[in-house]
């Protein structure tokens, strides 16, 4: 059962081989991009979104996939909540690793 | 240093073998996740935020310069040129693909390591003291007794699932360097009248949510005794301790539920019924593991090194590294030499694989190819003559791996944090970042003496912020970090948990309230006494005083 939506959510997951963050678009694939996010803002999108996702764990592309808060005030599209924004750059601390090098970072 | 038997070898290579079944069986879906997990997580491989984080073992912080060069090569080759010594003693790599893990393991199993039992609910990597065999305040050498432990605990099949994680930590100093008091067991090595050596037992330290300092249940088991009396330590906990809620299942929790007294008794029933059927190894593996540490020969040199005095008299960084980074050998003329794993400005415990390298290179020319990891997250070497020193210290300064701080204000201890770790609530490095910086005047850094900073990232606690003179715990409110200031703690033989002092701060609060702490500490010692006991002299109020006064 999808949660109460209470806001706007975005799925995040991390690929299986990497590990690395990736975010499901709209188009049901995943993106390295958070700006790339499809946006859940009701029950039934959110139960849409977490149905695609959750097929992908099955198919074995992503693990941990997980619902989260988006925060869509900004200039850009980011998790609300600091975990996730973290989640979604990388390490604050090695600013020469992560997504926030570029969107094409590969580990 | 210990070395593999072909039973050891063997072991190691099957296990690596079966992980690199799991994994293509992962890969091809063949295996779930939730099948896996349990799996990968018995080989140390965690799923952390950006990344999968391999831990790997280094049993009781002892290395060899081929097995650092190994690890060095690691990080270049698998990962992302770095690694992370954890308080654990062992190194963490952030960044390994999972297809590549069972490639990391074969060529770690080639110098003789593993990352087995370094997750999970089993017994973890024995910790020991940093300076072990190379200090002159020791009663005996303690790492024949870890890799003993270790022996006995590595794939027990009866402490495989045990309700929760458990941490055995061993010294044979008199100063406490392994935090004997904070561990699930911690044991002292001690000698009786006789000259017989035993341990003294404590049960039922920990940190986590509920910080509890361990309680001795033993003055003297004598080193026969040692396993059976274990075993039967864990066979109480196994069978009673809570597994209806993993922060209630730790022993800490049953020993104070039940009390030392009656924990001990029923620990000496067990260990009664079991203590005749043989799970004590004889004289002679205790005398055969013992030789694989026997002291290294070293040719007793003189103390007095004119080349040594003469620079610390005219460079004061070096004169400051030689009082705190090195400390007394039990042969005259050597020293362990501690390398700092904390510049300014850096995160505490990372080191290149180049560094790594350097490190190992070291080892061999000054040290008899060895290398330690301190809980403190630094390296050792531990026995340098002392007229190598100045040749030392020109070349870790070289490599950014001469800061001479061991032991001060700057030598803290900070988890990994929210930059990588999936249960943290705040980042952890960027506060050491941040207080190190501020404190970068080495004069400055002198004056106020030892002090021990330590900053966990949650509750978890793996930043040992009870322990910490000076403890900085992260925690979410309302989805900001913030930090919580705590203050008279102690990882030392006179343990004590360090208490909130007060509402948490923002990430640029928290380091005004420790200057402010500091301040205060300036102020109001007496001759000669170090803050832990100005603190302890002076009391919480007039710290609070001056952090919270102006609100």
């Amino acid at each position: 059962m999808a949660k109460k939506v209470t806001g706007p959510q975005l799925i995040l997951a991390n690929r299986l081989d990497d590990g690395r963050a990736v975010f499901l678009t709209a188009a049901g694939e995943w993106s390295k991009q958070v700006a790339d996010a499809a946006v859940a803002n009701s029950d039934d999108e959110l139960e849409n979104l977490m149905s695609v996702a959750q097929a992908a764990e099955v198919a074995n592309q992503v693990v941990s996939v997980t619902a989260v808060a988006a925060d869509e005030s900004g200039k850009a599209l980011a998790p609300a909540h600091i975990k996730f924004a973290m989640q979604s750059r990388g390490p604050s601390v090695r600013a020469d690793l992560g997504y926030q090098v570029s969107p094409n970072w590969e580990q | 240093m210990y070395a593999y038997d072909t039973f050891d070898h063997a072991l190691v290579n099957a296990r690596v073998a079966e992980f690199r079944d799991q994994v293509d069986r992962r890969m091809t879906g063949e295996l779930t996740e939730e099948e896996f997990r349990p799996l990968r997580l018995m080989n140390g491989l965690y799923l952390q935020l950006h990344a999968y984080m391999l831990r790997v073992a280094i049993p009781y912080g002892t290395l060899s310069s081929v097995q650092m060069r190994k690890l060095a090569h690691v990080a270049r080759r698998y990962d992302k040129g770095y690694g992370h010594f954890t308080t654990r003693q062992n190194i963490q790599y952030n960044w390994p693909k999972l297809s590549e893990t069972p490639d990391i393991l074969q060529e770690l199993a080639d110098v003789e390591m593993h990352a087995i039992q370094t997750s999970g609910n089993c017994i973890r990597n024995v910790t020991t003291d940093q300076f072990a065999g190379a200090t002159a305040d020791e009663v005996a050498d303690p790492r024949p007794y870890a890799e003993l432990i270790r022996q006995w605990s590595s794939f027990h099949p009866e402490f495989s699932f045990l309700p929760r994680k458990f941490k055995i930590a061993i010294t044979g100093a008199q100063e406490d360097r392994a935090a004997v008091k904070w561990h699930d067991i911690g044991l002292v090595v001690k000698e009786n009248k006789e000259g017989e050596i035993g341990f003294e037992v404590l049960a039922g330290g920990g940190m986590g949510r509920t910080p509890v300092i361990a309680k001795t249940m033993r003055d003297f088991l004598p080193v026969k005794d040692l396993l059976s009396y274990l075993e039967a330590m864990l066979r109480v906990y196994n069978e009673q301790g809570r597994r209806d809620n993993k922060y209630k299942a730790r022993i800490k929790i049953l020993v104070e539920a039940m009390g030392v007294e009656e924990y001990t008794r029923q620990v000496e029933e067990e260990w009664e019924k079991i203590r005749h059927i043989p799970i004590d190894v004889p004289d002679e593996e205790v005398a055969r593991i013992k030789s694989f540490f026997a002291p290294p020969p070293l040719a007793v040199l003189s103390d007095e090194v004119a080349e040594v005095d003469d620079l610390a008299a005219k460079n004061f960084i070096f004169k400051s590294w030689l009082a705190n980074n090195t400390g007394r050998h039990k042969v005259p003329g050597y020293v362990n030499a501690t390398i700092s794993l904390k510049p300014h400005g850096g995160i505490p415990g990372d080191a290149s694989d180049e560094q790594m390298d350097l490190v190992a290179d070291l080892a061999d020319a000054f040290s008899q190819s060895e290398i330690r990891v301190s809980h403190e997250q630094n390296l050792i070497l531990p026995h340098v003559a002392r007229k190598d020193l100045p040749a030392l210290w020109a070349k870790l300064d070289a490599a950014g791996l001469g800061t001479p701080n061991a032991g001060l204000l700057t030598d803290i201890i900070a988890c990994p944090g929210l930059d990588y770790c999936s249960l943290a609530n705040t980042r952890s490095i960027p506060i050491a970042q941040t207080i190190t910086e501020r404190f970068d005047d080495l004069k400055r850094l002198m004056d106020i003496g030892p002090l021990k900073i330590k900053i966990s990232g949650c509750i978890n606690s793996c930043g040992h912020h009870h322990a910490g003179h000076i403890g900085i715990l992260g925690v979410d409110r309302k989805g900001t970090e913030n930090y919580q200031l705590l203050l008279g703690g102690s990882g030392a033989e006179d343990a004590s948990k360090a208490a909130i002092l007060g509402p948490g701060f923002d990430e640029h609060g928290i380091v005004d309230a420790v200057e402010k702490v500091v301040a205060v500490y300036l102020g109001e010692r007496e001759d000669g006494e170090e803050f832990l006991a100005a603190y302890r002299r002076l009391g919480p109020d007039v710290f609070k005083e001056a952090v919270y006064g102006s609100h």
